[in-house]
This record gives C-alpha cells, structure tokens and sequence, in this order.
C-alpha cells in the first residue's frame, strides 16, 4: 500500500517546514493527513488544503495522542521552546510508538554540531560535542531520545537541515526588510558556509526517509549540496530590494572587541535596571504598589542621607555607559553574536549518504530557489 | 415596548467579551438578562468578571421566553437556525455577521422575521465607525469629484483571540477571509457604490480548506455611476490595511489605524498635501464605540424608533454576492508552490 493513502500525522504544520509538508502531502495526492495545531490562530496558511486540522500540544500527551489517532506516519516538524525540545519529542516518540506508526521522520539540524560546526563535523559519522547552546544541545539529546526510540522498535529517521529557505521563511522575509533598512552586515566578507536547503529539496527528502527501508534508524545531513555562502545567499537578495543602501561589512574581531567592552550579563542588567529605575514614569507607576512605595521612600531616604559626593558617584554607576557605540552612529546595527557564530562557519555538510541511501537529489538549485522566493515575496507585499 | 430590552448574549467568546457585552452594559434601556454559552465556566467567568448579575445557561431554548432580544454571537453555521428559533418564539434578534452562511438560510430568516414582524438587524458595525460616516458624507458632498474607482486592501497575520477557533472549519465559518473579514468590506462598499454588477474573484483555497488570501475585482453601478474597485485581503501576510477612494479632484483614505478619521489628499497650490477629516463630537467613552452604536441601532429599532441600519435583507444581498464569489472563484496562481517533474507531484 502507497505509504500516501495511510494516515500522515505532522506536527510543526503550522510553521514554515511543516507548512510545507502539508502542502505537498495535498499535492502528493496523501488522503488523510493530521496537522497538529497548537496556536489555531496561526493555521491560515494549512486551513487553506483539504486536510484536518487536529488542536494539540507537543507538550501534552494525552492530547497528543488524542491528535494523532491511528497514524501510521509521524512527521515531527514541531519545535517547542529550547528547554521543551526534550519533552515534546519524548512525548510525541510516546505517543507514535504506543499506535504502532510505521515511520517517523524526526526534523532534527545540522545546528546539533553547533551554530559554528567545528571542522570533521561534514559527514553523520562525527561525535555530536556539547556546544553550550541550549537549542543546539538539546537538540542533540531529542536526537538520543529518538534513537532510543528506534533501538525499541520505532522505525525512526533523523533529517539534520541547517539553513532551510524558501517562500514563507522568515530567512529571507527579515534579510529584505534589513536590507531595505541598510542593516546587512557581510562578516568576513560574507565566506562563512551558508549550507542551504530549499525547502522543497528537504520535503523530498522527507518523502525519501519514509518511503526508503534502508533508512531506518539512521541520519542524513540534508542541504542542497551547493557550496553556497552567507555571501551569496545575502547577495542574492540584494537585486530584490529596491534602491537598497549597500552591504555594511565588518570582521569577527571587530564584533568580538565591541561586545568585549560591553558590561557582562549581570553589571548589564544592573546598570539597565538602574536606568530604568531613574524613569520618573516607572517610578510612578510601581509607587502604586504599595511596598515598592515604601522601598522606594526608604531608598530615595538613604540616599539623602549619603554626602554628595558618594551620591555622585552612585548616580555615575547606574548612567549608561559612554564611549562611541556602533550601534549609535545610525549606519548600521552591529551584528548579534549569535549571528556571527551562524555566519562564521566553515564547514559543508555531505549530503553523499542522502544521496547514497535515500536516492535523494536536490533538484532546486539556487538560482531557482531565489527566484520562487522572490516570487513569493512580492506577492506576500514583502516587497 | 416598556422598561428595558431584555437582551441574551449567545456565546461567550472573544467578540462577545470584547464589545458586545460592553456594549449592552453601556446602555440605559438594555438589560442583560443571560449569557449563554454551551461552556457554562466560560459565561459564568464572563459575568464574575464584568460584575453583573444575570441568569447563565448552557441551552439557548431555556431562555428564548425571558428575553425580548438575543445578541448571536455563535460560530457562523449557528446563525440561521437560531435565529429561527428565536423569531419563532417572538425575540427579536441583533445577529453577527455572516447572517448566515447560505443564501437560502439567509432567505429564511429575512422573510421569517417580515412575517412575524421582529427585527432582524445584523451586525456590521463598520456602518457605525465614525471614519465610514465621515466618507459617506465626503461622497455625497462631491468633494472628491467624479469617484474614479477604489482600492481596499486588508491584510496580516491572523490574531483574533478566537476562543472556538471555529474559524479555520470550513463546515462552522462557511468560508474565509472573505465571509469573516470581506463581508464588512462589502457592505459597506455596496453601500456607497451601488451593486456589483460584476465582478472577477481569486482565492488560494487549495480545494476543501477555507481561503487565506483573496484578490477580487468589483464593478458597481450606482448613484455615482460605473465604479470598478479591488479589493485585496489576506490572513498571512500584511497589506496596506486602508480603503483609498480616487476621485477626480482628489483622493480619500481611511486608514486601519484610526477609524474615526478619513484622510483626503489633494493637490494645494501645487504641493500634496492631506487634510484629516474628523467629526467634532465628543469623546464619550465606550458609547463612542461602533458595536455600541450599534446596539443603539438596534434597540430604536424594537423601539419602533427607527429601521435597523444594517437589516436581514441587506446582509442577504451581500451573503449572495460571495456566495457567487466562491461559486465563480479562481485560484490565486502560486508559482513558487508548483514543481514539475518530480515523481511525488499531483498537479493541484
């Protein structure tokens, strides 16, 4: 039996991968497909095909279950905050195993390695580190708790995607309005490995993992197989964007140095509290309640009572710190580190086990995965 | 009629929380009798918080003989059935909008309310907003010129706190964007400009699911001649959110954002320039509001004071035109979703 007329449960439908999913399970000509709505508010783009809408959450089993009814594929698109990675793939393994499904295709990332994948981590067969990221470490332990799963019988594959774009990503719907607003930064020129997926290519790839035997209980790198950059991938958006400022660039050192002179976590949030504590609004509004009344009365007490000059002194530690600010001379914003680390990498994931085991072939290639998007874009009025 | 309109809310989701039921608190000759709600927690929540003592059911039917009205605040496929039930049993009705989700429902009602001689008024506060007032009296008075045509486009990410979340069923809304959000457009546009006397309508309903996006092309003939207009809506992504008139002398905007105003932009000596038209009255709080005058509307209207400004008949002709709509619609080409040559594919 066509895997397409068996009951097809995917959650993270109403996201940008599993939006998809669904989309081409319609187009597929799939019969029964279950799409797990968790914000029914966000559902516009998936209540459009003929499928069912069934209201759960990751991380509720019993209504998990409940969703799932008798499918007999898991697609597992869904992503719960950092700390609920962990429960909510438990959670839906559970509930999979317990109706007995007959795939489930677990959307895991490349990020497992990291946002900054150290060199040996291109093929499946390297060690996954701990990164100290919370996203990308758990979702290397979802991926243990998958594979446990598997050596319990659950017919399981993990897909590990990194940069996946296409219509409807949020990738390139904030790369245009940042290049609109000229705040595109190249890093180091833009070299760092981009290791895109269209979407597309990833759906196939999925389509491949259920229907290949050979796949079970194993783990694909899934990208397009092109070298591409950050550079290329921001630079073809740049045609996009009328009369757009040009790109700002700037090295990983200078964003190193200008966050190593930023105040650490915790002095930070002090001194921001500081400020905002000297807002005359903010001090009205919590003089509402009566005991930051009373602190606030025995505060302002204390400091009267201190001389001048340590009163000076007090008022000095809590100013915002000076000194020219990147951020402030109104060219560009200087990039989160988080966006360095993503943008900074060197490493192209192989894709030759996909293509080995699961026959699988990116057949978008980039230029053509541009132009769908940007078709995209201007229809969304993004552009 | 004497004393005060007993009034029923049905349903106690997000619209009835939010402005319905503010609204009958507001006013000096409603009295809120019930709130009704299959979730009988969710309507008692409602009344605890509002501070209001009234009677709270889980069955419409045990209240229709203690109340003079209803508020139908229910998913859309209960509209009609309720209504029936209600003037048949004398209550006069303020429905939200659609009246219905079929024109024969819709039909059923308008001609069950005439017989029995009950007010069917429907909801369409849009009619009330100050901004569709002040455009109203900008078009009667000319000082557009001779009206061009319009373009009116809505549109972003969907957040209405839906509680039901009936909404995204295509068997309880009926439809879309366009039977939720197009159907005050069009009222209102029909309204002003006559009726469509043809039209060319694009959805991107991918058969069986309800539409997130429409692209529809309008030609009105009425009191101010051949009108062609479009109108865009969208749930997934943002558009201009504004209705632009363009006239011969110059153009009107009523933006989303402020619905109390109307903005005319016109040439002054040369330069463009917007002028901001907005009516002089006095800030009265709640009662300013377009669901409060609205249910004004509807108690001078079993008051015999005056018609409902919105009755069944007119939200009828409107419920018709999308009917037709949907009977007549295109699909919204979607290249970047269409690939050829793969052996998954099934031309859609």
């Amino acid at each position: 039996m066509n895997w397409l007329q068996k009951p097809i449960f995917v959650t993270g439908a109403t996201g940008f991968i599993g939006g998809r999913v669904c989309e081409r399970l319609t187009q597929a000509g799939a019969k029964d497909v279950r799409a797990l709505v968790h914000t029914v508010q966000h559902a516009s783009r998936i209540a459009r095909l003929p499928i069912n809408l069934v209201p759960g959450s990751l991380l509720d089993l019993a209504s998990l279950r409940e969703a799932m009814g008798d499918a007999k594929i898991v697609i597992h698109c869904g992503l719960a905050p950092a700390r609920g990675i962990l429960s909510s793939t438990e959670n839906t393994l559970k509930a999979a195993a317990a109706v007995g499904v007959e795939r489930f295709v677990h959307m895991s990332t490349a990020a497992v390695h990291g946002l900054t994948p150290a060199p040996g981590s291109e093929t499946e067969s390297a060690d996954l580190p701990r990164t100290g990221d919370h996203y990308c470490d758990n979702k290397g332990r979802a991926e243990g708790i998958v594979n446990s799963f598997h050596r319990r019988g659950l017919p399981t594959v993990i897909l590990r995607p990194s940069i996946v774009y296409g219509p409807y990503s949020a990738w390139s719907i904030r790369l245009v309005r940042e290049l609109r607003d000229g705040k595109v930064t190249l890093i180091e020129n833009g070299n760092g490995a981009c290791n895109t997926g269209y979407v597309d290519n990833l759906v196939d790839a999925v389509f491949l993992a259920i229907e290949t035997e050979k796949a079970v209980g194993e783990t694909f790198y899934i990208t397009d197989g092109e070298r591409i950059t950050w550079g290329d991938f921001i630079r073809a958006h740049v045609p996009m964007v009328e009369n757009a400022p040009s790109l700002n660039e700037i090295s990983k050192q200078e964003v190193r140095d200008y966050y190593r002179r930023q105040p650490g976590l915790i002095w930070g949030s002090i001194q921001q509290s500081g400020q905002l504590l000297r807002s005359r609004e903010l001090r009205m509004l919590l003089r509402r309640i009566p005991a930051m009344e009373r602190v606030q009365t025995a505060l302002w007490g204390w400091m009267q009572a201190q001389p001048e000059e340590k009163r000076e002194r007090i008022r000095a530690r809590f100013s915002p710190s000076d000194g020219a600010s990147p951020e402030s001379n109104g060219e560009f914003s200087m990039p989160e580190e988080v966006t360095v680390a993503t943008q900074t990498g060197t490493v192209f994931f192989s894709i030759d086990k996909a293509k080995r085991i699961l026959g699988y072939e990116p057949r978008v290639p980039f230029s053509r995965g541009i132009t769908m998007v940007e078709q995209w874009l201007r229809f969304a009025n993004h552009l | 009629m004497g004393g005060k309109l007993r009034i029923a809310i049905l349903g106690c989701g997000a619209i009835t929380k939010s402005r319905h039921l503010p609204a009958v608190l507001a006013h000096p000759d409603a009295q809120l009798t019930a709130l009704v709600d299959t979730d009988t927690q969710r309507a008692a929540a409602l009344a605890r918080l509002n501070r209001v003592q009234c009677r709270i059911a889980a069955d419409y039917r045990s209240v229709l003989g203690e109340v003079d009205a209803i508020i139908n605040a229910l998913p859309n496929s209960l509209h009609a059935p309720i209504i029936m039930e209600a003037l048949n049993a004398g209550v006069h009705v303020l429905c939200e909008k659609p009246l219905a989700t079929t024109s024969a429902d819709a039909r059923a009602c308008c001609e069950l309310a005439t017989q029995k001689n009950l007010v069917l008024a429907v909801g369409m506060n849009r009619r009330f907003q100050a901004g569709s007032l002040i455009l109203s009296s900008v078009l009667e008075d000319g000082l557009l010129g001779s009206i061009q045509g319009y373009d009116c486009q809505y549109g972003g990410s969907y957040d209405w706190e839906t509680t039901s979340g009936f909404y995204f069923s295509k068997a309880e809304a009926g439809g879309g964007v366009l039977i939720d959000y197009g159907v005050h457009l069009l009222d209102t546009l029909v309204d002003w400009f006559g009726p469509v006397v043809s039209f060319e309508y694009q959805d991107d309903d991918w058969g069986g699911g309800i539409e997130a996006n429409v692209i529809l092309d309008l030609h009105h003939r009425g009191k101010y001649g051949d009108i062609h207009g479009l109108m865009r809506l969208s749930r997934t992504h943002e558009l201009p959110n504004r209705l632009l008139v363009t006239g011969s002398e110059c153009s009107s905007e009523n933006p989303a954002s402020d619905t109390d105003v109307v903005l005319i932009h016109r040439r002054l000596a040369g330069q463009e320039v917007t002028m901001t038209l907005r009516r002089p009255e006095a800030n009265l709080g709640f009662r300013s509001n377009s669901f409060y005058k609205q249910l004004a509307n509807f108690v001078r209207s079993v008051q015999g004071v005056e018609p409902p400004v919105v009755d069944g008949w007119q939200a009828l002709s409107i419920i018709e035109l999308i009917e037709q709509c949907y009977a007549n619609r295109h699909r919204i080409p979607e290249p970047w979703s269409e690939l050829a040559d793969s052996r998954f594919e099934v031309s859609s």
